[in-house]
């Protein structure tokens, strides 16, 4: 790969008190990848996110970020060095309008409050939500909010973006229109790494797929590949059900666990 | 992208961002008005001094509730420690004035700049805790300072207290007018709210609000948690030890319990803040317009009678807002108005 390399986690791991969450997982994402993180619940892939933003400190192996080791930096200074993120369980700050939502992003270049202004007004026109600026945070819908959180994101003016489940709950239409907009923002070159259950919103939109499970990380390669891997569909519903492909299996046990 | 949205149709074809956040202009004149209607009732009643001591008294704990605001509601950090900052104004000032004779209002900036500091180290390791442990926390710090003012003589005078010598004179802080005391502290809440408007418009105000509303989404906006809450913590402390400075100067005595008796001083800025409204601009003011007349109506018809009655009043009306009232008169009517508007597009939106 002759892109950057922007992203690099080399052998990390967290235990917790015994529970192997991430082991030994290596990952490495360059400028202008999708890259997505799939696996049963429980793989650890949120507290592999976690890791890398910052949240939670490697019990071993590095975290590596534009060719720094970021271990021991907060998640504040991680954002400031470009990475932006979203949250599994979205979280507007629901005091606040829309457009104050995404200033409180605009504001980390710039503490100029009218310049911040403008520019979180362009990121919700970008993101679709410019007649939403003056709604309360708190009275948004399930997909407004996840794409508020997407554009305080970008707001930060990121080199990478991490989206932790951002499609999950919504519906079909809402998932296409979230696809599209994540297709635009990578074709003006913006980096993902995403946390995705859909596995169709997988196929469509990644470069590359990685699978957790148990902590460890069992496949890499495109998604083609790994979704047709009976190693990925033994990972997500056992041995027994190798019939079937990973992507149905996967989607019936989303549901049957709901 | 999607120019059909099914549920919710725009209601504005075109938003653009200065519809949304005020103006600095009519940010400034709106307090401008408000410093008007607050005025109006000194104005009014300049010639009956019970009124003008209570009027006093209402500018002086909005003021401070206000600055406690800062911190407490901006910033969403219950603290019930501003009582030490209120002491630390009045009891340094208090001894510099008697010890040195200094003019009061040179020594002002000075001591504000001490309660920041006493502030910043405290908050330090408390602001690690959240919720109601950070408010047990800094509840310690009054205690502790209680004890500290009882028993460094030297410095406070001990349980006997300190008496400021009355030597009239503005150079002195010192006025033979009552109305002259409630105008210093009258400009001292102007003071404290006009920097809580133009904080509100700033990068840290802006802050102070993210980490209220989710400390996690605001690290991962780049926020440095820990120090804007420190930031605010010691703009707070700073502006509360100046209201203490004003308290020292008006009673010229100060003794411990007058200073640290927790329901006077800490849990009465927050109570001040939570029923005018807390995280609001003027709430604060509104909240001591009320509760400071009603109170010192409580002291006269009721103290004699049952002791205690008025502070198990405010007790109880503190636990009715926090159920009832979540963002205090201000919030109230601004829910009102919002619903009212609503009212009347759904109506539109049916015609």
């Amino acid at each position: 790969m002759s892109a950057e390399l922007l992203l690099d986690a080399r052998g990390v791991s967290k235990h917790f008190a015994g529970l192997k969450a991430v082991s030994d997982v290596n990952l490495q994402v360059h400028r202008g990848e999708i890259v997505s993180v799939i696996g049963p619940n429980g793989a650890g892939k949120t507290t592999l996110f976690n890791l890398l933003t910052g949240q939670l400190a490697p019990t071993a192996g590095d975290v590596c970020f534009l060719g720094e080791t970021v271990n021991r930096l907060p998640p504040h200074r991680r954002a400031r060095m470009g990475m932006g993120r979203t949250f599994q369980i979205a979280k507007p700050l629901i005091a606040l309008n829309v457009l104050e939502n995404v200033m409180i992003g605009a504001f980390l270049h710039d503490a100029s409050l009218s310049r911040s202004r403008d520019k979180a007004m362009a990121v919700l026109e970008r993101v679709g939500m410019a007649n939403l600026a003056a709604r309360k945070a708190g009275e948004l819908t399930l997909s407004e909010r996840r794409r508020l959180e997407v554009a305080r994101a970008l707001a930060l003016e990121p080199k990478i973006v991490l989206l932790d489940e951002v499609m999950a709950g919504l519906n079909q239409a809402e998932v296409a229109r979230e696809i599209e907009l994540l297709r635009g923002l990578h074709a003006e070159g913006l980096t993902f790494l995403i946390i995705e259950h859909n596995l169709k919103v997988v196929r469509a939109f990644s470069d590359r797929v990685i699978v957790l499970d148990r902590g460890e990380l069992i496949a890499e390669g495109s998604a083609d590949d790994i979704l047709n891997s009976p190693k990925v569909i033994a990972a997500y519903l056992g041995a027994g059900h190798m019939g079937s492909s990973a992507e149905q299996s996967a989607t019936e046990s989303k549901e049957a666990s709901r | 992208m999607s120019n059909i949205d099914i549920k919710r149709p725009a209601n504005r074809s075109t938003t653009s961002g200065s519809d949304v956040i005020e103006g600095g202009t009519r940010a400034l004149v709106r307090y401008l008005i408000a410093m008007g209607l607050a005025f109006l009732p000194l104005a009014l009643l300049l010639g009956d001094p019970h009124w003008v001591n209570i009027l006093a008294f209402t500018y002086l704990m909005g003021g401070v509730a206000a600055a406690w605001n800062i911190i407490g509601g901006f910033g969403g950090q219950f603290s019930l420690a501003h009582g030490v900052f209120f002491g630390i104004g009045a009891y340094f000032t208090a001894a510099l004035v008697i010890r040195f004779g200094w003019s009061p209002w040179l020594i002002t900036l000075p001591i504000a700049l001490i309660a920041a500091l006493v502030a910043t180290l405290i908050s330090w390791p408390t602001f690690r805790l959240r919720g109601p442990f950070f408010a047990i926390a800094t509840l310690a710090f009054n205690e502790v300072a209680f004890v500290i003012a009882n028993h460094a003589d030297s410095l406070t005078g001990g349980p006997r207290g300190l008496m400021v010598p009355f030597k009239a004179g503005l150079e002195n802080m010192i006025f033979r007018e009552r109305w002259q005391y409630a105008l210093l502290m009258f400009c001292f809440a102007a003071m404290v709210i006009g920097a809580c408007v133009l904080l509100r418009r700033t990068r840290l105000g802006y802050y102070l609000l993210a980490v209220r509303e989710d400390e996690d989404a605001a690290r991962a906006a780049g926020i440095d948690v820990l120090r804007v809450k420190l930031s605010g913590m010691a703009i707070s402390a700073a502006l509360t030890s100046i209201g203490g400075t004003l308290f020292a100067m008006y009673l010229r005595f100060i003794d411990p319990p007058t200073l640290f008796t927790l329901t006077d001083v800490g849990v009465k800025f927050a109570l001040i803040a939570l029923i005018g409204g807390v995280g609001t601009i003027y709430g604060p003011l509104l909240g001591a317009a009320l509760i400071i007349p009603f109170e010192s109506w409580l002291r006269a018809d009721f103290t004699s009678d049952l002791p205690g009655f008025s502070q198990a009043l405010l007790g109880l009306l503190m636990v009715l807002a926090a159920l009832f009232m979540k963002r205090g008169i201000v919030g109230v009517w601004t829910h009102w108005r919002e619903s009212r508007t609503l009212r009347k597009q759904a109506k539109g939106d049916l015609s």
